[in-house]
């Protein structure tokens, strides 16, 4: 007899076996006719530049560590609904159990709400935006000697 | 289970205070959240409850490990009035981490359930790696974050491996669940649990530097701001040890002739690099945490000897060394701030060496009194804490008759006392161009208690007794 | 609890002081130093008296006057010893609470006027604060223990109490050998602590004698504890061969040598005895012994105190003397005597004592009665009242020594007629250079220089008020226990019983009858007052006065004028081989051990040099090492068997 672990087991297998089977019946039923264009990167229809190993913007990381905080919390949602929502313990408490399932949600749900007020209060939530470094030489020519000098030789030739 | 709720609270509250313009009221109000759940620590005093379904248990032993953890916490919250000066520092956001990672902390000391014990390790190291990366702009601070990190991480798993492996022999995550499976076999134990408990074990003991799991305590230690070092000394230590406690002495007991060669033998690695390589260091701080790989071992000592005197033993163990950790600490911060301040201006030796020490005690009396007491204490001379709880530890070892334990450990605080004693000699005997250090009265006070409550545990050791 | 709330208040009024003036004595003005100190003992005094009446009232109440015990915590509990901080109020240790604080609060009234020109004055009151906590503590502790804290708390306080006026090289010498024959002592109190804890498994007075009781007479073990725990009291309470500190330590302040080398400490020794009684009874032969010494030590001291010119140093050697008194009457299982006499003693020894430093103060620090003289015209106060010490150390009627010196020398009487007759030739021995002393100092012609004899005047009240108290306590401390059966003994009976049920014989009724005691009575008083005659014929009606240094001596005088030479005979056998086997073995160890020490510091930093390069900074290097670490664990768990 299976315990319920070798049924998720059996699970698994049966999802690699799947993958495995489509894959193999693709092969034998599409044509197999490769260019170069069909064999590079797909990338939105841009033009694929470069290494797809850089270094990305640490402003992406914040934004998705908010993202998987939020993610992780609708995860917790589901064993809640299973949990609390039995219509046996509802009825057996006269309905107190609802409520009490509702408050403790509301609770977790509040705090995470509290955590993305935090967060947006810093201004961890706000794309950084970049500052352009103006280059300063250290020169004896003033700015506005450029400027006359356009001026002057920009009606010379018009 | 209230000061788990009320730190939660108060973390959150902190975090949201720190909103407000003038910084001044973050510190007090930490110092004042930290001695609520203090406080209300006690109210089930005398009773014994399992708390959320028989996640956690509350009883006299927990709530006095939970006492030792928020008094240490207490103290070294009390000694971080540095950060009111610093510009780029964030105390709002330092003092919510801390609080959070009592929480964590709590739970390793009260655990009932394997997936709690995992929730407080985690609550609690994630936690350290963000606070001893806190210094955003000094490099070894960060490096010793990311080492941190990927160490932790990587210990992590393994222990997750290890409780993993338990359920599946035990098909139970509760301690009662393990303890009847090991002491009542149907069928002989199978491999599997023993594979899983050694895992678990190597999991815990990375969490509380005991060797050959030890390489990153000193750089990570050297490294973070040195009042999360205090922080990370005594809090994570405690529970580590509390967790250890908890663990071999309810679930496992029944297997002792298992893992008790495995343990002792890690006991004897780590007396011997913690002490043997702190001879070596030139700085202070580094010297603490090879230190405070050594007193791991002390501590092993009473789990290796498993018996009816351990639990006594650590108590009194984690209590006076986190006691004399933070006094020393506390003394560090000052010095290497005043030897930082000086340095700018004429340049020198680390802060953070032994050279930092020289001739304090002729300047600043009462600094160098509270670093000499708690330097006696952890080298465990007579009339302080540290003495009887080496004394308490090495009984253990006698009652189990493991006498080449106690002989590895007495030879090695004999080396022990040279180190700690280099202090006392660089404050006392050595010249040295200190001015005096100016001591905001609090952080006296601090100092103070934490030396008078060494003497007075050296000289009434009795005292703790019958607490629990 | 009530009581355990008073006694912990005791030692804790001194403690305060001692605090307060410790630490604040160079802030604190001097007349609030000396207050402080005079009340924190007063009110020690207060409350112990009020304990006291309540004990009285207890026992009065009940009937049975046991022993009140007052545990304030738990201090040492190790396997199965269990040493608790607590303290035992019974008949013993509320008879010397209340000689402690009684006297000791006089004599810090006294030291206010004494010491009031010294520079020191604000630490000194704070020594003497601590001096009484320790000695509290050592006559209130329920155990062993408690009471070696404070014996050896009260060998520090004196100790810088002697050498009080630190800048002077002999007087730091006569502290440092007050401490070092007091550690010899401490040594076997200390042994004889260790073997008791090993016989009996527990320190705790009552635990201790109760399981002493079920022993059997002369019991070799008991033997050897009453013997170690004696040499304690020898150190303490100066007998031969440990008496040479006491003498020299005069070098202290004379409050200092009243209250502790007078009146309290040195009497610790016989307090000891007197707790450990059971023990004591238990073993003839011990008690033979302290016989044999305790009359030496009289006899010997006595006779030197009879050639001594230094006003304190004659005083010093009588108290020696004394001690050896308490002690034989200890030795005769007659407890309750050697207690009267510390009593008594405690009194009037204090007040000789006391009126020595009113002298001393009125002649400009001046100690040699060859140089003084006639003082009674300018020093009325203190003359009556050191003339009331002199007869009542004398043991002439009705003052207090001759009681309580009386009823030791009855109870040696019927032990041993020969320890009786010597210790009749002490009494007159004693009788004698008391009144030399007093005639010498107040009587005749002034024989000091001129300026000493323009600058006489009698002390301030605060000194002589003190002196007053005790001349009268030493005139009627008689009454506390008068011949046949007095209010003490009573009071002390129930102290007795384990030792009465252990050794009936040794507590059987007297058996000389009444005649018999007067007679011995009329003896010693006798004596006594014949001495003081010869006394007065020689240095008063003859006026004769002791020769200076200069002058040969005929051969016996010289010898005891010389204290027997026993400092040089001690200096001969045991301070000099000593230094010479330490100086033997530090050029011969020095260089193996020396070796030793350095070779294993040589191997510890090499070993450390070595495991600090494992530590390279590198991740993947831990990493590495610790999946090592966890395979090699496994391996061994499961492939290797041990």
């Amino acid at each position: 007899m299976l315990t319920d672990f070798g049924i998720i087991l059996l699970f698994i297998l049966a999802a690699f076996a799947f993958i495995g089977i489509v894959l193999f019946v693709a092969r034998l039923l599409r044509p197999n006719r490769p260019n170069e264009e069909k064999n590079s990167t797909y990338e939105s229809g841009e033009e694929p530049v470069g290494n797809a190993n850089i270094q990305f913007n640490i402003r992406y990381y914040v934004v998705a560590l908010v993202f998987v905080l939020f993610d992780v919390e609708l995860v917790f949602l589901f064993p809640w609904a299973t949990v609390f929502g039995q219509v046996r313990l509802i009825n057996e408490t006269n309905g107190s159990w609802g409520w009490f399932a509702l408050t403790e949600a509301f609770l977790f749900v509040g705090i995470l709400g509290l955590g993305l007020a935090y967060v947006w209060a810093k201004g961890y939530l706000d794309w950084v935006k970049p500052q352009p470094k103006i280059p300063r030489v250290d020169t004896n020519v003033p700015a506005d000697l450029y400027q006359r000098v356009n001026d002057k030789y920009s009606h010379s030739k018009p | 289970m209230f000061p788990i709720v009320l730190l939660s609270v108060f973390g959150i509250l902190l975090l949201f205070l720190g909103f407000l313009k003038s910084r001044a009221i973050l510190l007090p109000a930490a110092l004042l959240f930290l001695l609520v759940s203090l406080a209300v620590n006690f109210i089930d005093w005398n009773k014994t409850y399992l708390y959320f379904n028989g996640m956690l248990l509350s009883d006299n032993l927990s709530m006095v490990f939970t006492a030792i953890v928020l008094g240490s916490a207490f103290m070294v919250v009390a000694l971080s009035g540095s950060f009111m000066e610093d510009e780029s520092a964030q105390p709002a956001e330092y003092y919510g981490i801390l609080l959070f990672s009592l929480v964590g902390a709590l739970m390793m000391i009260g655990f009932e359930n394997l997936i709690m014990l995992f929730v407080g390790v985690e609550i609690l190291s994630v936690a350290m790696y963000v606070l001893t990366g806190s210094d955003k702009r000094n490099l070894r601070s960060n490096e010793a974050a990311l080492k941190y990190f990927l160490m932790g991480a990587f210990t992590t798993g393994i222990m997750l491996f290890g409780m993993a492996l338990l359920y599946g022999a035990t098909g139970s995550f509760t301690l009662g669940g393990i303890r009847a499976y090991a002491v009542n076999p149907q069928v002989g134990l199978s491999l599997l649990f023993y594979v899983g408990l050694l895992m678990l074990l190597i999991g815990l003991l990375f969490k509380v530097s005991a060797a050959p799991f030890h390489f990153w305590t000193p750089d990570v230690y050297d490294g973070a701001p040195t009042l999360f070092t205090a922080f990370m000394s005594t809090v994570v230590k405690t529970a580590g040890f509390a967790a250890l406690f908890r663990l071999l002495s309810i679930s496992f007991s029944g297997v002792y002739t298992f893992w008790w060669t495995i343990l002792a033998i890690i006991t004897t690695l780590t007396l011997v690099a913690g002490n043997i390589t702190a001879v070596y260091q030139n700085s202070f701080k580094r010297m603490m945490a090879y230190s405070s790989i050594s007193h791991a071992g002390y501590l092993l000592i009473g789990l290796a000897a498993l018996g009816q005197q351990t639990k006594q033993a650590i108590v009194f163990y984690s209590l006076a060394y986190s006691v004399a950790t933070i006094a020393a600490f506390g003394v560090l911060l000052l010095v290497a701030r005043q030897r930082n301040a000086e340095t700018i201006t004429s340049g020198g030796s680390s802060s953070e060496s032994f050279d930092a020490f020289n001739g304090l005690a002729r300047q600043n009396p009462l600094l160098g009194f509270a670093m000499a007491v708690s330097m006696l204490s952890l080298a465990g001379i007579p009339l302080t804490a540290g003495f009887w709880g080496k004394f308490y530890m090495f009984s253990t070892a006698v009652e189990r008759g493991q006498i080449w334990l106690l002989v590895v450990a007495v030879l090695m605080s004999a080396v022990g006392i040279y180190y700690y004693f280099r202090v006392i000699i660089a404050m006392y005997f050595r010249e040295g161009a200190t001015a005096p250090i100016r001591v905001a009265p609090f952080y006296r006070y601090v100092l103070v208690v934490a030396t008078l409550l060494t003497i007075g545990l050296g000289i009434a050791p009795g005292l703790l007794e019958g607490l629990f | 609890m009530q009581t355990d709330l008073l006694c912990a208040l005791i030692p804790l009024f001194p403690l305060i002081g001692f605090i307060i003036n410790g630490f604040g004595f160079r802030r604190i003005p001097k007349s609030l130093a000396g207050a402080i100190a005079t009340v924190a003992v007063l009110a020690s005094f207060l409350t112990s008296c009020f304990l006291f009446g309540a004990f009285l009232g207890n026992a009065n109440l009940t009937s049975t006057a046991g022993p009140l015990k007052a545990v304030l915590f738990d201090w040492i509990s190790v396997g199965d010893l269990d040493i608790s901080f607590s303290f035992q109020i019974d008949q013993l240790s509320l008879l010397m609470l209340l000689v402690v604080t009684g006297v000791g609060s006089l004599i810090h009234l006294y030291s206010i006027g004494y010491m009031k020109h010294d520079e020191g004055f604000g630490k000194f009151m704070a020594f003497l604060n601590l001096f009484v906590f320790f000695m509290l503590l050592l006559v209130m502790g329920s155990n062993y223990v408690i009471m070696f804290i404070g014996w050896e708390g009260v060998g520090l306080c004196s100790y810088l109490l002697i050498g009080f006026w630190n800048t002077n090289t002999n007087y730091n010498n006569a502290a440092r050998k007050a401490f070092v024959m007091n550690r010899i002592g401490d040594l076997g109190f200390l042994l004889g602590i260790f073997w008791i804890i090993n016989l009996f498994g527990t320190t705790e007075y009552t635990d201790v004698f109760k399981q002493a009781t079920s022993l059997a007479i002369g019991d070799p073990e008991i033997l050897a504890i009453t013997l170690l725990l004696f040499v304690g009291a020898m150190g303490k309470s100066a007998q031969i061969p440990l008496y040479t500190w006491l003498p020299d330590a005069m070098a202290g302040p004379t409050p200092v040598s009243a209250l502790i080398h007078a009146a309290t400490m040195v009497t610790a020794g016989i307090y000891m005895v007197v707790r450990s009684n059971v023990l004591y009874t238990l073993s003839p032969l011990t008690l033979e012994i302290i016989g044999g010494i305790a009359i030496a030590t009289a006899l010997l001291a006595a006779s030197i105190g009879l050639l001594q010119n230094d006003i304190k140093k004659v005083l010093a050697y009588s108290t020696v003397s004394q001690l050896g008194y308490m002690f034989l009457g200890l030795s005769v299982t007659a407890y309750t005597a050697g207690m009267f006499h510390v009593i008594t003693h405690a009194f009037f020894k204090a007040l000789l004592f006391l009126g020595a430093g009113s002298v001393i103060h009125a002649m400009s620090d001046e100690q040699d009665i060859r140089n003084m003289g006639g003082l009674r015209k300018s020093l009325p106060v203190t003359f009556i009242t050191f003339l009331i010490g002199t007869i009542a150390i004398s043991g002439l009627p009705p003052f207090a020594g001759f009681f309580s010196k009386d009823e030791i020398l009855a109870h040696v009487f019927e032990h041993n007629k020969v320890l009786w007759a010597l210790g009749v030739l002490g009494s007159a021995l004693t009788s004698f250079y008391m009144f030399r002393l007093l005639f010498l100092t107040f009587f005749g012609e002034f024989r000091g220089t001129e300026e000493q004899r323009h600058h006489l005047h009698e002390s301030p009240a605060t000194m002589t008020a003190p002196l007053v108290f005790l001349a009268i306590l030493s005139a009627a401390g008689g009454v506390l226990n008068l011949p046949g059966g007095g209010w003490l003994s009573d009071f002390m009976a129930p102290l007795f019983e384990g030792s009465r049920q252990v050794n009936p014989e040794a507590f059987a009724e007297s058996t000389i009858d009444h005649s018999t005691e007067y007679i011995l009575m009329a003896v010693s008083a006798g004596v006594a007052l014949i001495s003081g005659i010869i006394a007065y014929v020689m240095y008063v009606s003859r006026g004769a006065v002791p020769a200076p240094e200069t002058t040969e001596r005929s051969m016996p005088e010289q010898v005891v004028y010389n204290k027997y030479y026993v400092d040089e005979f001690y200096e001969a056998i045991i301070v000099r081989p000593i230094r010479g086997l330490g100086d033997a073995l530090y050029s011969f160890g020095e260089f193996i051990i020396d070796g030793v020490v350095n070779g294993v510091a040589w191997l510890v930093r090499a070993g450390s040099n070595q495991l600090r390069l494992l530590q390279n900074g590198s991740i993947g290097f831990y990493v590495f090492a610790m999946v090592l670490s966890i395979v090699a664990i496994i391996a061994l768990r499961f492939f290797v068997r041990f």
